[in-house]
């Protein structure tokens, strides 16, 4: 990207820091996505700089741009929230989608149900853990026909409970976990697509 | 009619306001991209003068991040002589499909508005 030249070096001093301030609000996202925003708005900046009409000094007129533009970790916040959403959704990588759900829980509900779906994913790791551990605890019970419980039951009140799964109990575990994953990661998607605009402000 | 200047009223009246421009700020851009492209500073400025609605930056650029996702609009870097280039925005076919029908809705409900008013 090239930088913008001012000739007073208070300016290009504060040109410069809001520049960096912006590309350290926007390191959460891929390289693309930041180069992309950071253009943007240096371009904006560039704009601004050469439209204004009251010929000011350059320290007056950048000052009333970065005032008008705000902090950039709150300016881009609506922004990097989208992009790291869309980038996590997109890529299923488990990194992008929590750092994605930080980024977005102030905007709603759903974002806080969703974090707590893929919390509720840990049990699945911790069942594989147990079954580890304590592989003849740890299973699938059922007990006269019925299904008793998925997890550790208490085998001294339970005398005629049977394991299922057996061997399989890792992988069934296993690959529910990563199907719900997907669901979830998939159902996330669509919520993000259906966002509305209300976090507009004016 | 006497207006109530209570200032109660006035509270309700600006989020009203506010609850509009947010309802019609999409319907606003795709109607100033229709017959031109423009870059993210010059839009900003086009909405005010055609509107006198000043979006703030923080909201411009999330809404135009969107109306690509929805695939209204598309964007493309252009270069300039200075070295930084400018991204312009324009409407897609989708874009245009979709502000004819918004502009659609918006007469009807201006028909039935006025009837009442």
């Amino acid at each position: 990207m090239k930088f913008i030249e001012f000739k007073d070096p208070s300016a290009q001093k504060l040109y410069r820091n809001y520049i960096k301030q912006a590309e350290k609000a926007t390191k959460v996202l891929s390289t693309e996505d930041q180069e992309d925003i950071l253009m943007e708005m240096n371009s904006h900046i560039y704009e601004a700089v050469q439209k204004d009409e009251n010929r000011s000094s350059e320290i007056e007129i950048l000052v009333n741009i970065i005032d008008q533009l705000g902090v950039p970790e709150e300016t881009l916040k609506p922004l990097i929230a989208d992009k790291k959403m869309d980038q996590a959704t997109q890529t299923f990588n488990p990194i992008h989608i929590a750092k994605a759900l930080i980024l977005n829980i102030t905007n709603g509900v759903a974002y806080i149900i969703f974090a707590l779906l893929y919390l509720s994913l840990l049990l699945g790791v911790f069942l594989i853990g147990a079954k580890v551990m304590h592989p003849q605890e740890v299973g699938l019970f059922f007990e006269s026909g019925s299904l008793l419980v998925l997890g550790i039951p208490n085998l001294e009140y339970h005398p005629e409970a049977v394991e299922l799964l057996g061997n399989w109990f890792i992988p069934v575990i296993a690959l529910v976990t990563v199907l719900l994953y997907f669901l979830i990661t998939f159902l996330l998607k669509l919520k993000n697509h259906f966002k509305n605009e209300n976090q507009f402000n004016f | 009619m006497k207006l109530n200047k209570h200032p109660m009223n006035e509270i309700f009246l600006n989020k009203w306001k506010s609850q509009v421009k947010k309802g019609t700020l999409t319907f606003i851009v795709l109607n100033i991209l229709k017959d031109q492209e423009f870059y993210g500073y010059e839009l900003i400025e086009e909405v005010k003068n055609h509107t006198e609605i000043t979006i703030a930056e923080g909201t411009l650029y999330p809404l135009m991040n969107r109306l690509k996702k929805e695939d209204l609009v598309t964007s493309k870097w252009v270069e300039q002589s200075s070295g930084i280039p400018r991204k312009y925005y324009c409407l897609t076919e989708t874009g245009l499909e979709t502000l004819i029908q918004m502009r659609g809705y918006w007469k009807k409900l201006e028909k039935s508005i006025k009837k009442i008013s």
